[in-house]
């Protein structure tokens, strides 16, 4: 199980906006930092991805265990969240 | 679906304009319909900052605020969308088996509308820094790049375009073109008069993408009338070379493709596969833009249904 789901984002990437309706169609809730909204986290969204990239999904689950998932990868985030 | 089993009457693969569209005139009709997407809803349209030139709005569009409109509009009326990818395509007579990522389903026709992806360079580093500085969707990873320098290559309108919407963040953009002259329209050529932080290189060769620590420092170039090289130090590449038709699903299928891998279609916008028809980008002879696609998504739909009551 998912304890947390946050989603790195920008207001003009699509791929985002699929993971966001994909967690929604799935009723799974989630967070989103918004990386124009808040430039500063950048940075961060790096250091946890290694990537300059979103969407990025960090899946935080029970045992406080993290799953990072970069870009809208179906056949990873499925299992990542369940 | 029709009474008969589980049969949709149209299944559409790729849920950009072109299937959007069409699915607004299937469904308005009765005839159900389910569209199948690997990637985005909207299609390439979403994933573009800003459209000019799509009729109907006066003063532009947002790609993924048309996207979500059309989106919504097919589903006003009944449309599925099922988030999946298409595998493959069987004709076995009354109907087609279509194989995707969440088992098989059956449909009489079948809309193909999966437009293409972005070509790759094919150099050195360009792989290996794959979203670590190489990109190839401005509006995805763009915000990174923030008082940060970039090149961006090509010199089709697409390049142009992306170019320009990255000045949002980059402090400086070199935009090399192999070329001795752009592939894009004059009104974009003119625009880029505007951003003085762009500056064009004609003539020159993108060779090699060169990074250290993980991350993208520079890339190499040859001016191809001096044959030097020449250095472009960067903190980020964005390709857009054109594109590569989404056609690699249908290899045993026995659907005619062009030279390129485009599909080849009739007049009925129908394939050589009887009741399976194309629209859109992937079409061989579109002209790749969301008003022709939507356009032919429409005709696709009503010469699908012509076809369903001929042969129901
Ligand atoms: C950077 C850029 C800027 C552009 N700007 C403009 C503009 O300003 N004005 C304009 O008119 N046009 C513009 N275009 C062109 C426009 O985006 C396309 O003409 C239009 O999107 C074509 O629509 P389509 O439905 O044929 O294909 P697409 O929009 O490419 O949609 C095809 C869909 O099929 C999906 N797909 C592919 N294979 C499969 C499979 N096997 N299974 C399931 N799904 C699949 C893809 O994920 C994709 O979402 C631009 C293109 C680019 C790249």
């Amino acid at each position: 199980m998912a304890k947390d789901i946050t989603i790195y984002t920008t207001n003009t990437c699509a791929y985002c906006v699929m993971v966001k309706k994909w967690l929604t169609a799935k009723g799974k809730p989630y967070q989103e930092v918004n990386l124009d909204e808040t430039p500063e986290r950048a940075e961060e969204a790096y250091k946890i991805s290694g990537q300059l990239a979103v969407p990025v999904t960090v899946v935080t689950k029970d045992d406080d265990q993290k799953e990072v998932i970069i870009g809208y990868n179906l056949a990873k985030l499925a299992p990542a969240v369940s | 679906m029709s009474e008969t089993e589980d049969i949709w009457d149209v299944l559409m693969v790729g849920a950009g304009p072109a299937s959007l569209s069409s699915a607004i005139y299937t469904t308005r009709e009765d005839l159900s319909t389910v569209i199948y997407e690997k990637g985005v809803i909207g299609g390439l349209a979403s994933t573009t900052d800003w459209i000019d030139n799509y009729p109907g709005f006066a003063e532009g569009v947002s790609g993924l605020e048309l996207g979500e409109q059309l989106q919504q509009q097919a589903e006003r009326f009944g449309a599925k969308i099922e988030l999946g990818e298409v595998l493959g395509i069987k004709d076995v007579g009354k109907y087609k088996i279509i194989s995707t990522t969440d088992g098989d389903v059956k449909a009489r026709a079948v809309l193909i509308s999966t437009g293409s992806d972005y070509k790759r360079l094919g150099i050195p580093g360009e792989a290996e820094y794959y979203a670590k500085g190489v990109h190839y969707c401005a509006t995805c990873d763009g915000a990174f790049y923030r008082e940060k320098r970039l090149v961006v290559v090509g010199g089709g309108n697409s390049a142009v375009q992306e170019a320009m919407f990255l000045t949002k963040y980059a402090i400086h953009i070199d935009l090399i073109i192999r070329g001795d002259k752009f592939r894009a329209s004059e009104v974009l050529i003119h625009e880029l008069d505007k951003f003085p932080m762009i500056k064009v290189h004609m003539n020159t060769t993108t060779d090699e993408i060169v990074g250290s620590d993980g991350k993208v420092t520079k890339v190499v170039g040859t001016n191809k009338k001096t044959g030097k090289k020449v250095d472009f130090p960067t903190d980020g590449v964005f390709i857009f070379i054109g594109l590569l038709p989404n056609t690699g699903f249908l290899k045993d299928t026995g659907i005619e493709l062009d030279e390129i891998g485009l599909i080849k279609t009739d007049e009925n916008l129908e394939t050589n596969i009887p009741g399976v028809f194309c629209a859109g980008d992937v079409r061989s002879g579109a002209t790749m833009q969301i008003a022709s696609a939507t356009g032919e998504g429409a005709t696709a739909a009503l010469k699908i249904r012509k076809y369903l009551e001929k042969n129901s």
